[in-house]
């Protein structure tokens, strides 16, 4: 009884300690964070004003994006214009928000959206199971 | 689908941010150094794993044979129903039932039933059930079920690690996981592995050494608090189940294909791997689709083994190091592999927590239309699912917490078992450095790939 008792004063000792330093480490997260995406937002913002949208160029050249996979982070509710242009036919698809489109060989292929969904997004190609663009949509 | 990440899924996780990776990282330190010196000296696990009965009704209940009907006959269904849409259904991942179903709802939410309630897949696996039902035919009829052959101890875990393996390649390493023909094979031949073991080895004996599910879902289940014991319900504290040494063989490596396959998950969505196997596909850009998913396949296979290979040789490496430091007589592998356990669960709950919930909602819609055949079963075809249910930093507190959790427990096991093992407390404390350096390298290094863009 008595070492079991000591057991859970201990562990409810750690718990305890785990959880004060979860809960002022949140106040440096959310600091550090915060102004990140303050950074963020401002250079957007000239893009936002008039509301025009993040262009994303993919250029797929046999089957795979032409040099590296296309990155880009934008910012909650902006408006995304991917375009991709492929030498080979097969089917756009942006996982999450879960918009597919197809393109032609030699074709282009445009697919405009708003970004209301945060989180990381793959753009690839369905057929050929190849990944062209890496989306991040920060909240 | 997608050749990386997890076999289905559309909203990723954005990384952890680099401040709560340093916070974490400090807590993670701090306070495996403070249980090390602050814990219990005389093992507490192995006697407390027994808990209390809870009222006999309730036990009743519980382990009725009733209950045990329904819930075999709607696990049969449900695989029936899977292994129906998957060869007979639409051909597109996502309307199809099958891929969310298995990915998702079989393979994310019976890891978390199983640790919140208990090993509850020896009621809800279909296999097992069909193995039930044909033993109570077989007996209707006078006839005796026995083994076709005897089964050697010698094998262990090997063939559930096997299994497990086959299914997070799949999962992880094929190129089109999630496409519903592929589904159903791996469904077909799944069912198969399983089926045709418990015939020729025996129920039991399969459920133990060759159901790749069956053990891990097991294994995670000694996290319960509740377990079934001389044929009652009973209440314990979580992860008691967990004490004692397992010397199963195959144990360690079963555990390093659990949790190096979701670390492998971690990674292969980082830019690092993604630009690897861009470079790969784009080496073999003018062959056929067949080729570059073959290249994309195996090198994806020969990370995961790289991954899994890697769990493995640290644990023998920290296990060494600490049968040296308390001049061991014997092997010190078996003893604390269980630990492992709670870190494996929590890598689990750390990458598929947020994919569970969003993703988890489309199986609303996919069960009223199944074939996306049109049909309206229980009118939720209309149900829309909320992809921002949880917020991001919610999944962020999400990760770090359970790390921290898994971490913990671990620590506190494998001390348990130590002070079991060695008398002298000094030796105890001495074997525990080398585990303390793995287990901080474990939770780190997932804490890091959670982090990685």
């Amino acid at each position: 009884m008595d070492v079991s008792r000591r057991t859970i004063l201990l562990l409810g000792t750690a718990v305890l300690f785990v959880g004060g330093l979860g809960l002022a480490s949140c106040g440096g997260g959310g600091d550090a964070t915060s102004t990140s995406e303050t950074e963020a937002t401002q250079t957007t913002t000239t893009e936002t004003e008039v509301d025009k949208a993040t262009v994303v160029r993919v250029d797929v050249v046999n089957g795979s994006p032409k040099g590296e996979i296309v990155r880009e982070t934008v910012d909650k509710g902006n408006r995304v214009v991917l375009v991709v242009s492929s030498d080979t036919a097969d089917e756009i698809h942006v996982h999450g928000y879960d918009i597919s489109r197809d393109v032609a060989a030699g074709g282009i292929a445009r697919i405009a959206f708003r970004a209301t969904v945060p989180g990381r997004f793959e753009v690839e190609l369905e057929n050929r199971g190849v990944q062209i663009a890496d989306l991040t949509v920060q909240p | 689908m997608i050749p990386l990440a997890h076999g289905i899924g559309g909203v990723r996780d954005l990384p952890v941010p680099e401040s709560f990776f340093f916070t974490t990282a400090a807590i993670v330190l701090i306070v495996s150094f403070v249980l090390l010196g602050a814990l219990w000296r005389r093992p507490l696990l192995e006697s407390h794993a027994d808990g209390r009965p809870l009222p006999s009704p309730l036990s009743r209940i519980v382990l009725s044979r009733a209950l045990r009907l329904v819930l075999q006959s709607f696990a049969v269904g449900l695989l029936g129903l899977a292994l129906a849409t998957a060869l007979f259904g639409t051909t597109t991942d996502l309307l199809n039932f099958a891929p969310t179903f298995v990915y998702v709802i079989f393979w994310l939410g019976l890891p978390l039933l199983s640790v919140t309630l208990g090993n509850v897949w020896s009621v809800l696996s279909p296999w097992r059930a069909i193995a039930d039902a044909t033993v109570w035919v077989l007996e209707l009829g006078g006839r005796e079920a026995r083994p076709v052959l005897d089964w050697s101890e010698r094998w262990g875990r090997y063939p559930a690690a096997g299994a497990l393996f086959a299914f997070v390649a799949l999962e992880l390493a094929h190129p089109r996981p999630a496409f519903p023909r592929t589904v159903g094979i791996a469904i077909a031949l799944y069912s198969y592995w399983a089926l045709a073991g418990m015939a020729v080895y025996g129920r039991d004996v399969w459920t133990r050494y060759g159901e790749g599910f069956a053990v891990a879902f097991g294994l995670l289940a000694r996290i319960a608090p509740f377990a079934v014991r001389d044929g009652r319900v009973v209440a314990r504290w979580p992860f008691t189940g967990l004490g004692g040494a397992e010397r199963v063989a195959g144990t360690l490596v079963f555990v390093a294909v659990m949790l190096g396959s979701t670390s492998f998950d971690g990674f292969a969505r980082t830019s690092t791997w993604q630009n690897v196997l861009g470079d790969v596909q784009g080496h073999f850009a003018g062959s056929s689709v067949r080729v570059v998913d073959l290249a994309t396949t195996f090198v994806n296979v020969a990370a995961l083994t790289a991954f899994v290979a890697g769990v493995a040789m640290t644990y023998l490496a920290a296990v060494w190091a600490a049968r040296a430091l308390v001049h061991a007589e014997r092997s010190l592998v078996p003893d604390f592999v269980l630990p492992l356990v709670p870190i494996a669960a929590a890598y689990m709950v750390a990458h598929y927590f947020s994919l569970f919930l969003i993703q988890g909602q489309f199986i609303f819609t996919l069960i009223s239309d199944p074939f996306s055949r049109g049909w309206d079963l229980f009118g939720t075809v209309d149900f829309a699912p909320n992809v921002t249910i949880v917020s991001p930093d919610t999944v962020w507190y999400v990760q770090v917490a359970a790390l921290v959790v898994g971490h913990v427990a671990g620590l506190a096991i494998a001390h348990d078992r130590a002070v079991a093992l060695f008398a002298d407390r000094r030796a105890a404390l001495r074997s525990q450095y080398p585990m303390l350096a793995l287990m901080v390298l474990y939770t780190v290094g997932g804490l890091w790939l959670l982090s990685r863009r």
